[in-house]
């Protein structure tokens, strides 16, 4: 698929075939995406952990579950649990900054230099910022976009994906969760049960209301040739809900033996 | 406590008139086995309906505002294990089974997610 039609036809699945097992390559093509992504100091806070529900012990999958997302985690059959290391900055101290320095990605041209690094930047911004108290927000954010191009990466490879969250003292367990790392999402992973297209594109809030030009409350205009541009290429795609719908989720339901 | 018809009930009520509102149609009507289900349910627990889903909620005694109990919850999801048991299912049947007392519920505003029972 072209990239902005893995953009479109991204949905949060949350109907799997129990049945289907995910191939290992796509597992690794989902983690290998997430390895390449854009990351703020070159840290890499993002750590995952992926487990085959079947190798889950019953007892620790029902203690794994939430009581919102439970259903989704049941039936997905690959969980990735995602977690942010905090004490990477410190235990780095620097380091990969002088790799992207000696490849020419951080140059004088722009401030850097290793003596840069490891006179002014760790001392004096990275290490302090590991003491702040809105250091995991920010770690969290790189966590998210590294987090998002695994999950489109696993779009592409006709997966069907969907975050929620877990129970942490359950997965720590299970996992053997280093006491420091912090816990974010679950990305369930596995082969929708339900159409691809899942009904529709989702409803999403109005583009002004979102998005800014200059200043809060200026919205930046939305050029309705662009849209068409991009409905062209299919990123942005028929609305929810699409005919059917309505029928598709209840034979899942029925299919399934779950709630209408 | 026999708990008599089960359609009679508020909260039955509500939930025939949100699964019109969802599906279309009257399910309950085209499908009376969902009542049934819900009675045999509610006489197994010796609660009728409207018990059954105030049972789920609490309200907090400073400011009396309701809300969903969990541990309550987690006793309903125990008692809707144990019905499937002495029904002798497991599996999808017993996800069958109880699927639509957890509707009844999901419908009335219950923290009751299918994967948690």
């Amino acid at each position: 698929m072209q990239f902005k039609e893995v953009l479109g036809a991204r949905r949060s699945i949350r109907y799997f075939d129990t049945d289907r097992p995910v191939e290992r390559e796509k597992i690794q093509k989902i983690l290998e995406a997430m390895r390449i992504a854009s990351c703020a100091v070159n840290a890499h806070w993002l750590r995952a952990v992926v487990v085959n529900r079947a190798d889950i012990p019953e007892e620790t999958m029902q203690a794994l579950k939430t009581p919102v997302s439970g259903l989704v985690q049941e039936l997905a059959p690959v969980h990735i649990y995602c977690y942010l290391d905090p004490g990477i900055v410190t235990r780095i101290q620097g380091k990969r900054l002088k790799e992207l320095v000696d490849v020419g990605a951080l140059n004088p041209s722009h401030g850097w230099s290793h003596a840069f690094v490891d006179d002014f930047v760790y001392p004096q911004i990275l290490e302090p910022m590991t003491k702040a108290p809105g250091y995991p927000i920010s770690a969290a954010f790189d966590c998210g976009g590294a987090g998002t191009q695994g999950l489109l990466t696993a779009v592409d490879e006709g997966l069907g994906v969907c975050w929620t969250a877990f129970n942490p003292s359950a997965a720590k367990q299970l996992l053997e969760i280093p006491d420091d790392w912090i816990p974010l999402y679950v990305l369930n992973v596995g082969y929708p049960l339900e159409s691809p297209e899942a009904g529709g594109q989702r409803p999403r809030p109005a583009f002004e209301e979102l998005y800014f030009e200059g200043k809060v409350g200026s919205p930046y205009p939305r050029d309705p040739k662009v849209v068409e541009e991009i409905q062209r290429e299919k990123m942005i795609t028929a609305p929810a809900p699409q005919p059917g719908r309505l029928e598709e989720v209840r034979e899942l339901a029925r299919k399934l033996g779950l709630p209408e | 406590m026999p708990v008599g018809p089960v359609e009679t009930y508020e909260s039955v009520e509500k939930w025939a008139e949100r699964l019109r509102k969802q599906w279309g149609g009257d399910p309950l009507a085209e499908e009376p086995d969902k009542l049934e289900t819900l009675a045999a349910f509610c006489e197994f627990i010796g609660k009728d309906p409207d018990e059954l889903v105030a049972f789920c909620f609490l309200r907090r005694r400073e400011t009396g505002e309701r809300f969903g109990s969990v541990k309550r919850r987690e006793e309903v999801a125990e008692r809707l294990r144990a019905f499937r048991k002495e029904r002798g299912v497991s599996g999808l049947a017993a996800r069958k089974l109880t699927s639509d007392v957890l509707s009844f519920l999901i419908h009335s505003g219950v923290l009751i997610n299918p994967g948690m029972v």
